[in-house]
């Protein structure tokens, strides 16, 4: 009589763990990380406003968040950060897709064929160590004073990360697969787009995502000397104006749309790879 | 008039002499994997590779595969040498090698679209096939929702499917568990039996050798060669009832005890 009843408390016994398993797991407060980021954004300017509203920082140098307010009221009314946002972006996104074209195909060339790769890594190599911003005086001497610089520095900014992550995913590649493939008839144009972009996908994709990263900090590099718009332009002209909001205003933008790009990346990275 | 025992009638895969060697890294020595194998495959036959592991079996496969070439001798399919890899002789591997980027339907099919095959055509041809190997209704899925049992039916349709002469299958059950690899046997067995397929089929595992083949060539290990071809006494199709007869029982028992001295030595 006794063994059935002590058998069932053992029983009792073992589902009780997970249950108080799951009460430990530490949630303070029940706060979503998401809702914990806005609190420390608003801190943050809160303790800036209330810094500059004590007088304990120089409001011309560090203008509080309330006279951006209004730097951003003036700039968005007059459509001006738009027109510089614009064209920030036109310059990134050609010159990161020409660098993404690029470096892809050379990623999967050079890891497809150690032959070729011997050719070519030296040069990458002794190129890829060159910041972008060195670049730009001979990118002005080339293309002059426009979107030349901006299209130019963003591909040399982007190129190099979408090309390494590349390279690796290809010479990386499950041997089997690309086996697989071939004994199933596969010819180059399909081993290439069936097989070899969407198995190195997982790989390419965070280099693009850096790539693009890299490639907006160089279209504002080449706007801060080599342009007469954008959002790097527009930094460097209020500086010259003494006009610190304006300033700030468009460094906030920057870090804003690089972060909104960072995301979007992620997003298109999640549902393209449906199948990880 | 009845063929001799072993005598090739219409051979299909034909191995002529056929040495394998491998550069060993550091020092400049080359390794023998396979030494003077001969071996004559006959059309619609089931043959085993049964050995050891390092005699050798898998490199020969990956060689009629065309994956790799030998150091000396040829392989000849319908008495052409084989050069490369195509599709008159597809794989199934260990470890599945799905593309987990394509559904079932999209990986069965993927041998069809690299013959210019329409999609209507093609997905007709591949839902043949899915169900061929009981995979009916899994079409849409990925590879990662689906069990390895499962993954390893879909690699077999997926090699069928652009209607080979020749199925290698290299350790196919070697990832899966006991029961589901029994399982699987009996389907291998089945379909093999039914599409009248000529198969060689790798394996370390005696049971399975003879359960499936109708002869089991033994190789034994550094260098690989061929030990002893056995035949199987066995009808077909081969059934569950199959592995209780007593020419089952004895055949792997005469194989365990030839191959016993082999397996010590690992």
């Amino acid at each position: 009589m006794s063994q059935p009843a002590a058998r069932s408390a053992a029983v009792t016994d073992v589902s009780q763990p997970p249950s108080l398993a799951r009460g430990r797991v530490i949630r303070p407060q029940g706060l979503r990380p998401a809702t914990r980021g806005v609190i420390g954004i608003v801190g943050f300017f809160a303790v800036w406003q209330l810094a500059g509203s004590l007088g304990l920082i120089n409001e011309f140098l560090l203008p509080p968040p309330s006279a951006l307010a209004r730097a951003y009221y003036e700039a968005i009314s007059s459509g001006e950060l738009f027109e510089n946002i614009a064209a920030s972006m036109m310059r990134v996104t050609i010159g990161f897709l020409l660098a993404a074209f690029c470096g892809v195909t050379l990623g999967i060339v050079l890891g497809w064929s150690t032959t070729i790769a011997d050719f070519f890594k030296p040069i990458i190599e002794g190129l890829r160590p060159i910041p972008a911003i060195a670049w730009t005086p001979i990118a002005i001497l080339w293309f002059g004073i426009g979107n030349g610089p901006g299209y130019f520095l963003v591909f040399i900014g982007a190129i190099f990360p979408i090309f390494v992550n590349t390279f690796a995913a290809v010479r990386n590649i499950d041997r089997n697969q690309i086996n697989a493939a071939l004994c199933l008839g596969a010819n180059t144009k399909l081993l290439v787009f069936d097989v070899l972009i969407p198995a190195s996908l997982p790989v390419i994709f965070p280099g693009l995502r850096i790539g693009l990263g890299i490639g907006w900090m160089c279209v504002v590099a080449a706007e801060l000397i080599a342009a007469q718009s954008g959002l790097g332009y527009a930094i460097q002209q209020s500086r010259v104006l003494m006009q610190t909001p304006n300033v700030l205003v468009g460094m906030i933008t920057i870090g804003v749309i690089g972060f909104v790009m960072n995301v979007a990346m992620g997003q298109i990275e999640r549902r393209l790879m449906k199948w990880k | 008039m009845k063929p001799a025992q072993n005598a090739p009638c219409d051979p299909q895969i034909v191995i002529d002499h056929l040495t394998k060697e491998f550069a060993v890294r550091g020092d400049g020595k080359m390794l023998r994997a396979l030494d003077s194998i001969a071996l004559t495959i006959r059309r619609g036959e089931f043959v085993v590779l049964l050995g050891p592991s390092g005699c050798g079996k898998s490199t020969l496969l990956s060689i009629i595969a065309g994956f790799q070439h030998p150091t000396a001798g040829e392989v000849l399919h319908d008495g052409k040498p084989i050069s490369r890899p195509d599709h008159h002789r597809t794989v199934v591997f260990q470890d599945y090698a799905l593309f987990p980027w394509m559904t079932v339907l999209d990986n069965v099919a993927f041998g069809l679209k690299a013959q210019g095959i329409s999609l209507k055509q093609r997905v007709e041809v591949a839902q043949h096939f899915i169900a061929l190997v009981k995979l009916s209704g899994f079409e849409q899925r990925y590879p990662h929702e689906i069990s390895g049992g499962m993954k390893q039916r879909a690699a077999i349709a997926r090699a069928l499917a652009p209607n080979p002469d020749v199925l290698l299958m290299d350790e196919p059950f070697g990832a899966l568990d006991a029961q589901t690899r029994v399982l699987l046997q009996e389907e291998v067995a089945r379909v093999a039996f039914e599409t009248q397929k000529t198969v060689l089929f790798v394996t370390h595992s005696i049971e399975e050798a003879v359960f499936l083949g109708d002869r089991i060539v033994v190789m034994s290990a550094r260098p690989g060669r061929v030990q002893r071809i056995y035949d199987v006494p066995l009808q077909k199709p081969r059934l569950p009832e199959t592995r209780r007869l007593p020419e089952f029982v004895q055949l792997s028992e005469d194989l365990w005890e030839s191959l016993k001295p082999e397996w010590q030595l690992q």
